[in-house]
């Protein structure tokens, strides 16, 4: 995991444009796609990445992170912006020029090539010398261990060596970019599992900067460096995983990547320090934590705020900070990651609001229960959203 | 004795040379949550439309309520049947209400606009997509379509369910939401489901009982907890929940109580026997989460070298090379421990309860350590 603090991170405020400097592999300016027919698909975006990174490009169906993807790669031209790498401006360059390799769900292998001669391809069309061709598909095929397979055909492979293939015939002409658009969509659960381990494998000892599209969110947590979620056209947060998961810039962030209970109401109060403010909602008033948040938490009172908790956070007990009576709807042990409880609490005016505890361990709680979660937890997020106006059920389930 | 809701006896089929269930058996009782999980390939989709009346088995006897199905034809049989297609299901010129009413009216039962109208409503309130109420499905996102062609099938009212991996299409967000619906759906309705995917994530959260299947044969039955503590074939273990895998060298040496000493890739292993000690090889396998970063209390200890670290929110995935094995050896802890930086060596360990020795690979013998341990 790299350490390194990620210069697009707060794209809603007006921050300058940091300095690119030798450790930013990509980095992205005002990207603004507009259809021909008018739709805008891509709306001002920036972030950067470092080197080497694994960066995942994460948000629901429409929100732009395929549109982003083609204009990195040429395919699509953008409207307004600009996009370099390592260091050159390549906004306007065709896709062979770009340096930047692509891998796809369907692989596109050469069926009549074998697989040596399909990784070798790209090398002869660029016309490298024998010598040099033969050396760098050797290496590469043995860091893909695929030296069983170079003559096979493509029909002769499994779904997982077709996948290896591609990797390795756009590693082999060294881009200093690889994009990779939702490469395992179509793979069994399993053999999704066993590939995320290898691109892991692959990423640490290839050290190429990857960049990676998919809707799948746990996907997105176990490969990144650096994740970037995009909603309705924009970057809602680009940041570590760690940043992402526990500081979200946003309640859509919070609840798109990972699961979290949501709650909003007024912030009434703050502690004398500024660390905690109370929360007065339609379930009771709850003391959170304001360490998230940008804006003096003064200035807020008044406000309505909204604040998440992690279901792992949860604990049946009336012994933390906050706690609220709910009844027990679904109780779900799944063997190997411990239990989840669906829980409904009820507002003053009587409308069900669905909580959601996880445990590590098993646990067998009764019909009814005190759920209960220490302010530390509940993390206060100032925005809902950097795009105005959203429901975070309508948008994050695309209902 | 009560009947069950669905029984198979001795199920044989085979599209021409190649035989894709092979003596079937299995036992559904009425109002369970029945998951079949498997790989592509493995016969489940098969199974699915042998039971209801799509394809005719070649063998053996399958029943629905205690009445064999010889002589029943797709209509008789009754049962309610989602397919991952959905889009292809609905009537585009129709509206969602109109797509529900359709089945209704068209059904053996006799009913009034009134009492048809307010099934439709119960059903979209139950799917929570009463708001699509007038809408044709093109207006509609893919989960909003799934829950109508959920509807429609619901509505019918049959006693039995088939589902063939229906969540499968959907967004990652959308398919947890769709799991927990399926479980209060089920809840509700009191029908028997037979739900078949590849996902096992999603079988062990939904299963009441849990059927492995692998090349056309059942690898076993039981309840999720049951399958996953204790596997009976490396193939079960290794297909549902996480594992490491170590192939054996020689007979081990039976310790007593159900524990051998193995010879493996990293050395010698103490493990719990599974299914037999007299072959020359087989597999230890160790879950991820089994294995302990702390290891002062277990039984055994290796060594290995920190490859990466992932930390996913809930968990930490530490990858580990270990002298001898040309895999990575992976631990999983809860959280997000402040332990352990690439490069270090570090001390891995987990009791004698946890490494789990198997000579028998699956119940066919076509599986090899290589499968297992591939792609």
């Amino acid at each position: 995991m790299s350490d390194t603090e990620y210069s697009g991170a707060d794209t809603s405020a007006a921050e300058p444009t940091p300095d690119v400097t030798d450790d930013v592999a990509l980095d992205v300016r005002g990207l603004t796609k507009i259809y021909p027919d008018g739709t805008l698909a891509v709306d001002d975006i920036d972030f950067s990445i470092n080197d080497g990174d694994f960066c995942v490009l994460i948000g629901p169906s429409g929100c732009g992170k395929s549109t982003t993807l083609h204009s990195l790669v040429g395919k699509i031209p953008v409207t307004e912006g600009e996009v370099r790498l390592g260091g050159v401006d390549i906004t306007d360059a065709p896709t062979y020029e770009r340096d930047i390799g692509l891998v796809f769900q369907d692989f596109q292998l050469f069926p009549h090539l074998t697989v040596g001669e399909n990784i070798e391809y790209g090398l002869q069309r660029l016309q490298v010398d024998a010598d040099e061709r033969a050396e760098r598909v050797t290496n590469i095929v043995e860091m893909m261990r695929l030296e069983s397979l170079a003559d096979r055909q493509p029909e002769e492979l499994s779904a997982g060596q077709k996948q290896r293939v591609a990797l390795a015939r756009s590693m082999v002409l060294e881009p200093k970019l690889l994009l990779l658009d939702e490469p395992l969509g179509d793979m069994d659960y399993k053999l999704q599992k066993h590939m995320e381990r290898e691109l892991l494998r692959l990423h640490r000892e290839l050290d190429t900067t990857f960049v990676y599209v998919t809707h799948d969110q746990t996907q997105a947590m176990r490969l990144a460096d650096q994740i970037v979620v995009m909603n309705d056209g924009k970057v809602e947060q680009s940041d570590s995983v760690e940043r992402v998961y526990n500081e979200p810039a946003t309640a859509f962030v919070s609840a798109f990547v990972g699961d979290s209970n949501t709650f909003t109401g007024e912030l009434t109060d703050v502690s004398e320090d500024g660390s905690y403010a109370h929360i007065e909602t339609p379930l009771g008033t709850f003391l959170a934590t304001t360490k998230n948040l940008r804006s003096d938490p003064p200035s807020l009172v008044g406000e309505q705020i909204p604040f998440s908790v992690r279901p792992q956070y949860l604990e049946v007990t009336d012994e933390l900070d906050n706690s609220v009576s709910c009844r027990v709807d679904d109780v779900i042990h799944q063997p190997g990651s411990g239990t989840q409880v669906i829980l409904e609490a009820t507002t003053t005016d009587g409308t069900p609001h669905e909580l959601q505890l996880k445990s590590f361990d098993r646990i067998e709680p009764s019909d009814t229960v005190s759920v209960g979660w220490s302010a530390d937890h509940a993390t206060l997020l100032e925005q809902t959203s950097v795009v105005d106006g959203i429901d975070l059920g309508t948008d994050i389930l695309g209902e | 004795m009560t009947t069950s809701a669905i029984s198979l006896e001795a199920v044989t089929k085979s599209f021409r040379e190649e035989t894709v269930l092979r003596d079937i058996e299995l036992e559904i009782e009425d109002g369970e949550f029945c998951v079949v999980l498997g790989p592509s390939g493995c016969g489940k989709s098969t199974l699915l439309k042998c039971i209801a009346g799509l394809i005719d088995s070649d063998d053996g006897t399958i029943s629905l309520d205690g009445r064999d199905t010889a002589e029943m034809s797709v209509q008789d049989r009754n049962l309610g049947y989602v397919f991952q297609e959905f889009e292809e299901t609905l009537f585009p010129h129709k509206t969602v209400a109109e797509n529900i009413a359709f089945g209704l009216e068209h059904g053996e039962q006799e009913r009034s606009p009134e009492e048809i109208d307010e099934i439709i409503d119960d059903m979209l309130s139950l799917l929570a997509i009463e708001e699509t109420r007038d809408d044709l499905p093109s207006a509609l996102s893919g989960g909003q379509q799934q829950r109508v062609e959920l509807a429609r099938q619901l509505s019918r009212e049959c006693p039995i369910m088939l589902f063939d991996d229906p969540l499968a299409d959907l967004d990652y967000k959308l398919q947890k939401r769709m799991e927990l619906e399926m479980r209060s759906l089920h809840a509700d309705l009191e029908s028997t489901f037979l739900y078949i995917t590849h996902n096992q994530d999603q079988a062990l959260k939904l299963a009441d009982k849990l059927v492995v299947m692998n090349h056309g044969m059942i690898e076993q039955i039981g309840t999720p907890e049951s399958v996953y503590h204790n596997p009976q074939t490396a193939f079960v273990c290794r297909f549902v929940g996480d594992s490491n895998a170590l192939v054996t060298e020689g007979v081990p040496t039976d310790v007593g109580d159900g524990v051998v000493d193995v010879e493996t890739e990293i050395g010698p292993i103490t493990a719990t026997t599974q299914n037999g000690t007299e072959k020359e090889t087989g597999i230890v396998i160790v879950r991820p989460e089994a294995v302990s970063l702390d290891t002062a209390d277990c039984e055994t200890t290796v060594t290995g070298v920190l490859e990466g670290r992932t930390y996913t929110g809930e968990t930490t995935e530490f990858a580990l090379s270990i002298d001898g094995l040309d895999r990575e050896f992976y631990v999983v802890v809860p959280n997000d421990p402040d332990i352990g930086s690439v490069g270090e060596t570090m001390e891995l360990g987990w009791n004698i309860d946890d490494a789990l020795y198997f000579e028998k690979l699956s119940v066919t013998d076509a599986v090899t350590s290589s499968d297992l341990l591939g792609e």
